[in-house]
């Protein structure tokens, strides 16, 4: 006679869900209901080749960015757990960039990357190097890297700071008993640390990993997509495409794509998350 | 006084407590006793209000309270991690229950210093449960509930987070509290020996039953099964297989000699333990062991030769079920 | 000839052991550099901003800029609607979202309801604005919403909630159940429980997620470029982008006004610090 109870908790969750419900889920459903209004806006996916770049830039822009910033960041957590002094502060200051808003922190990029007057080149060309070819955010073929350098330096930080918290959940009985049994440094970090990092590891790959395939401030402020197509991603397409060419059906059937992607690494995060 | 009928609760599929059924009189002191997962904790929390039964009353001072929020049946617990309100001081830990229920200050103010002086927390009243000792935890706890006279108390293993000391301690002053107060007490416990010394009746439980309710005297000499024969008791009773029946014998029951005696059986001393005030001799008769309780000089050698006997009129028989068999 | 070949040993041990340092110095360099960069192009005359070789130390400082940006600009106007947006959104958030939380920290579900809606709420965080906003747009237009604080403030409650529960909920389930118990049979109402004792207790936590909803709100800015198009309604961030895309970009005043946006974000990330790790991990790992 219970089981049909509604659970005592449900009218205390019940305002969140309603207020989730009308601004995530239907505005789901009524992007379904804007894409599926003309079935064109589906065959065009395959058949958009700036969709295409898009795409590949965007994946291309992932995986560099998310590889550099892993290590980095691994790196950066080790060094700062071996110091035995000064902890607390190097952890605060490389956080920084992190915190700041994106726009913010692209705006003092645009005067460091500017190669006319700004300060990149201005001291490199102080300390004697030739600048003329560097043309970083501006120039076809170094903007995308140019935009991956900035995305690593604000999120670093990100990786860096979770896993330093990793690094030290980790208990110290099982790094001491492989150094009485034996083991090197190296040893150790491979068979004892890695293992017991990883799950953080994990977690942390995949929550850059879901920001980065929408990733759109930096790049709208550094290069609006540009110089051409250079640094075009999915999130800006579908932007420009709505919001400048107001074509918001193939707009939301682009946004499914990216959606797709994400819930993949979503769905990797959850079990992720469970497992700990 | 306190009235449970057919208590059941369910987990799911699983029954945590089925169909209990258990009286307290005014001023009782009983104790549920019974291993880890036996239900007995679950069977006070439904008394707290804190779980809803599925079937089954309970009646409290002549009312049924089954369907009652827990702040409405005027009943205080004492918590095995005490549950102190770490953000509040001593002083107002132990006012709380009167600060909701709206008392005048001047009023709780007294009551608090009354307490207080009582279980000797005078001194400790301005500081935060975490600047505490356990022990001074527990008073506290014990202190929260009793400021506000309730109907009945509720204990779960209050005693258990203290040291060995301590825990003797404490249990006397409990005793003399409960007797002071007068208030029907329902206590839970893992340990045998809290039970006998606590308890005016104790109910002991296993798998949400209860086995046996009766006088400590009674729970310990006529045990209604091996269950209840071997939970009550330290070291526990002897249970030998004997044809179709089991007979039970306390250790102390139990008869040694170095010297062959009619009537006595042979068999091996396996270990002895030196207690200081008694020793307790494990003797191997082929594939049984049998605990004997010794006067504190009995010496023995490992593996040399003994006669047991127990004690004419001192061995109960249970059947093959484990049922007390009545003479 | 051994002791002194000892020496060399023991300061070459010593050096090594600087090296560490050396780098997470470097390491600081690089983090701050650009940060620093942009606090003195906003506190530099125009003439020296750009001037070769950059002048890192020892240029003439003036506030001129900032009074540009904030006085007689409308930086003012956007910083003011920043504030009242995050502010709004934040407590609406928290309004909403800490009941839900407790309600799934504390109360029996059956078969799991309790993992699998703080599951799926979770998930709506997940959803990529993009995907969301067109929609979210065309509603909001309809309701005359656009470019007014509400419906942006509505946007971003929703964007916070998920995290709101997400992270609350972990803080509900620290405080011992037994407290809250103790507090019911003392003669506590359910609500009471929670306003008296139990709140009081994940005050911190409860000031950690508000700080992170706040830092979002505060630095969002697809949602704000989107729905906020007119002057009136801007926020800081979409302020300071409108001014990066003109032809002719006021640096001095742009840079000003993004040391300004900075700042609240660092105060606040410096209030909440111990819970950064647990807050960007959506509680997923206890920092």
């Amino acid at each position: 006679m219970n089981r049909r109870r509604i659970p005592e908790g449900f009218p205390w969750v019940l305002p969140s869900l309603l207020v989730l419900l009308a601004l995530s889920i239907y505005p789901l459903i009524y992007s379904v209901k804007l894409a599926a209004a003309d079935r064109g806006n589906f065959t065009r996916l395959f058949t958009d080749r700036l969709f295409l770049t898009a795409s590949i830039q965007t994946i291309v822009l992932t995986i560099a960015a998310l590889a550099i910033e892993f290590f980095l960041g691994l790196a950066l957590a080790l060094l700062v757990d071996s110091l035995a002094r000064g902890r607390m502060f190097f952890r605060t200051a490389l956080l920084i960039p992190m915190l700041l808003p994106p726009v913010v922190a692209a705006v003092a990029w645009r005067l460091i990357y500017n190669p006319q007057f700004g300060v990149l080149n201005g001291t490199l060309r102080w300390l004697g190097f030739h600048t003329a070819h560097l043309t970083w955010t501006s120039g076809e073929s170094s903007a995308l890297a140019s935009v991956i350098l900035v995305d690593v330096w604000e999120w670093t930080p990100f990786l860096f700071l979770l896993l330093s918290a990793g690094l030290q959940a980790i208990p110290p009985e099982p790094l001491e008993a492989a150094r009485v049994d034996g083991a090197g440094a190296w040893r150790i970090f491979r068979d004892v640390t890695l293992p017991l990092l990883k799950p953080t590891i994990v977690l942390a790959l995949l929550l850059r990993a879901m920001d980065l395939v929408r990733i759109f401030d930096q790049i709208f402020i550094l290069t609006q997509g540009g110089p051409g197509t250079a640094t075009e991603t999915v999130s800006l397409y579908i932007y420009r495409t709505a919001f400048r060419f107001s074509n918001f059906g193939y707009a939301a059937a682009m946004s499914f794509v990216l959606l797709a992607a994400t819930m993949l690494f979503s769905r990797g995060l959850l079990r992720a998350m469970r497992a700990r | 006084m306190l009235e449970l009928t057919g208590i059941t609760k369910r987990f799911g599929a699983r029954e945590a407590v089925c169909a209990v059924s258990l009286s307290a009189c005014a001023g009782e002191f009983v104790v549920l006793l019974g291993p880890s997962g036996c239900g007995k904790t679950t069977l006070m929390r439904i008394i707290a209000g804190l779980e809803t039964p599925d079937e089954g009353t309970i009646r409290l001072c002549e009312q049924d309270i089954t369907r009652r929020d827990p702040r409405e049946r005027d009943i205080a617990m004492v918590f095995q991690s005490y549950a102190l309100y770490p953000h509040m001081t001593i002083d107002q830990n132990i006012g709380y229950p009167l600060r909701v229920r709206k008392r005048p200050a001047a009023e709780i103010e007294a009551a608090v210093k009354n307490v207080a002086a009582r279980l000797g927390l005078s001194g400790l009243l301005a500081n935060l449960p975490r600047q505490l000792s356990g022990g001074e935890r527990q008073r506290v706890a014990l202190a929260r509930a009793i400021i506000r006279r309730p109907k009945a108390f509720l204990m779960d293993e209050p005693l258990s987070n203290l040291d060995a000391r301590l825990r003797v301690e404490m249990r006397a002053e409990l005793k003399h509290l409960q007797h002071e107060l007068k208030i029907v007490t329902i206590y839970v416990t893992h340990d045998q020996a809290e039970a006998m010394t606590l308890a005016h009746r104790i109910a002991v439980m296993r798998d949400g039953k209860i086995q046996q309710y009766d006088t400590p005297a009674n729970v310990y000499h006529r045990p209604v099964n091996t269950f209840v024969a071997q939970f009550v008791g330290s070291p526990s009773m002897n249970l030998i297989p004997h044809g179709s029946v089991i007979l039970g014998v306390r250790p102390e029951d139990v008869q040694l000699s170095a010297s062959a005696q009619t009537d006595a059986s042979p068999g091996r001393i396996y270990v002895t333990e030196e207690m200081g005030n008694e020793t307790i001799v494990v003797v191997r008769d082929g594939s049984s062991q049998i605990t004997a309780r010794c006067p504190a000089g009995a010496r023995f050698e490992f593996d040399s030769p003994v006669w047991y006997r127990f004690k004419p009129g001192k061995v109960h028989r249970f059947d093959s079920s484990g049922t007390r068999i009545q003479e | 000839m051994m002791r002194a070949r000892s020496g060399w040993r023991e300061a070459a041990r010593k050096a090594a052991a600087l090296l560490p340092y050396l780098a997470a110095v470097a390491a600081v360099f690089i983090a701050l550099a650009p940060v620093y960069w942009l606090l003195t192009i906003s506190l530099k005359r125009e003439v020296d901003q750009f001037a070769y070789p950059p002048q890192w130390i020892g240029f003439t400082a003036t506030l001129e800029h900032y009074r540009d940006a904030f006085a007689g600009g409308s930086f003012a106007a956007y910083f003011e609607n920043s504030v009242l947006l995050a502010a709004i959104s934040t407590i609406a958030a928290l309004a909403i979202g800490v009941p839900a939380a407790y309600g799934l920290a504390r109360f029996e579900w059956p078969r799991q309801w309790d993992h699998r809606i703080a599951d799926w709420i979770l998930s709506t965080r997940m959803l990529p604005p993009i995907v969301t906003i067109v929609p979210l747009f065309l509603m909001l237009r309809q309701a005359r919403l656009l470019n007014s604080l509400i419906g942006l403030a509505i946007v971003y409650t929703g964007f916070n909630l998920p995290f709101v529960v997400w992270m609350m909920r972990g803080f509900f389930e620290e405080v011992p159940k037994e407290i809250e118990e103790a507090a019911m049979l003392d003669g506590e109402s359910r609500s009471g429980a929670l306003l008296r004792i139990v709140l009081p207790l994940v005050r911190p936590g409860l000031a950690a997620t508000a700080v992170f909803c706040l830092v979002v709100a505060w630095n969002e800015f697809l949602f704000a470029l989107i729905l906020t198009q007119t002057e009136a309604a801007m926020t800081l961030p979409v302020g300071i982008a409108s001014r990066v895309t003109q032809y002719e970009i006021k640096w001095g005043a742009m840079s000003a006004a993004g040391v300004v946006a900075m700042i609240p974000v660092l105060v606040f990330a410096a209030a909440a610090q111990k819970y950064l790790v647990r807050g960007l991990s959506l509680g997923a790992v206890k920092g």
